[in-house]
């Protein structure tokens, strides 16, 4: 690539790297290593972030994020995360209620009481 | 019943006056009126989303100008039907994080795990609570803690946990106990907990500026009407054995 395609993608760099040509172009080369990689990163990062929304949408409604999922595979809801993480920002009552098909369909791991002294036993 | 709720309307794009995605969401709330005092309590009513959607029905009667269809060309799939929102994952703007508009909540301190607490602490600092959770963005709400000096911690921690700083110059290095540390500077206890739990960085950084710990049961911060912290471990509680 020639100085002035560098110099383009060089904008905003710091220091020399925006202005001489032997740092922009280790710099600008790397920019694109990066890009590139990050392409990739940029969906897992962006599913990452949805499941995060999700788990704390859900966990207001006293659910959490692995059987609210298992709930909606079971009844074979084909919504994707985002989708319900935009439903859990901005339409909360339509997401409370998946939250409770969800819940009809799994309630999830409920927690067996310990059972004391004889009773373990029988 | 709620099972059917059809697809189609969270796929649709927001129409110029938003009723095809939000007739569906209208029946729902119908559906909800008689439970909406529960649902009330556990959302916070001054999320920012929820103004974002009545903002749009309004600036759709008055700011967005009606485009003719020949002229629909001329302009951007924005303009014409305002920002998408089902395609693009939120964002949120500077209006949506404002600093006097964060919820401030209250924790007792007084006998209670030291770890547990600073956890859920650190947890509401950081939004991690809200749906509208953002990594980058300073999200989470103010907390005060009170009765700092009266933190419990179990085992033999209160003899034996150690707490080093070092001055950077050889030879500086400085070791406490938990015991002496706490007739020192009690508050240092919660803020080391919370500090190593929250981000480091610049935003971990700001955001530890939003923990406020106190030694008495005294806070100077009335007029923000804290509410108490909702914890729901139920370990925390410090039992003498």
């Amino acid at each position: 690539m020639n100085k002035d395609k560098i110099f383009k993608l060089a904008k905003g760099f710091r220091g020399r790297a925006k202005n001489c040509i032997r740092i922009a172009r280790e710099r600008v080369e790397k920019a694109l290593q990066y890009s590139y990689r990050d392409r990739r990163n940029k969906k897992r990062d962006m599913r990452s972030l949805w499941i995060e929304r999700i788990n704390a949408g859900t966990r207001l409604h006293g659910v959490n994020y692995g059987n609210f999922m298992h709930g909606l595979m079971k009844e074979n809801i084909q919504l994707n995360r985002k989708v319900l993480s935009e439903l859990a920002m901005h339409e909360p009552y339509s997401f409370k209620a998946l939250v409770n098909v969800s819940r009809t369909t799994f309630p999830g791991n409920k927690a067996v009481p310990k059972k004391e002294g004889l009773s373990s036993i029988l | 019943m709620a099972t059917t709720i059809p697809t189609s309307a969270f796929i649709a794009t927001p129409h110029r006056c938003s009723t095809g995605r939000s007739s569906a969401i209208w029946v729902q709330k119908a559906q909800f009126s008689a439970s909406s005092s529960s649902l009330g309590v556990s959302l916070s009513l001054k999320r920012p989303s929820l103004r974002l959607v009545s903002v749009r029905c309004e600036a759709n009667g008055a700011g967005m100008p009606v485009i003719p269809a020949q002229e629909r060309w001329m302009y951007e799939e924005s303009e014409i039907n305002g920002p998408d929102i089902w395609n693009k994952t939120w964002y949120p703007k500077a209006a949506d994080h404002v600093n006097t508009e964060k919820t401030w909540y209250i924790v007792d301190a007084s006998d209670k795990i030291l770890g547990r607490m600073a956890s859920t602490i650190a947890n509401y600092i950081r939004g991690k609570n809200l749906a509208t959770y953002t990594p980058s963005v300073d999200m989470g709400a103010y907390v005060i803690v009170i009765n700092a000096e009266k933190v419990a911690v179990s085992g033999q921690k209160r003899s034996q946990k150690l707490y080093r700083r070092h001055s950077g110059r050889p030879g500086g290095m400085k070791i406490e106990t938990f015991d002496q540390l706490q007739k020192r500077i009690p508050e240092r206890i919660v803020e080391h907990a919370v500090r190593g739990m929250l981000p480091k960085g610049r935003l971990g950084r700001t955001l530890f500026t939003h923990l406020k710990v106190y030694k008495g049961s005294e806070h100077p911060h009335q007029a923000q009407k804290p509410i108490p912290l909702p914890i729901r471990d139920k370990r925390i509680q410090f039992v003498k054995k």
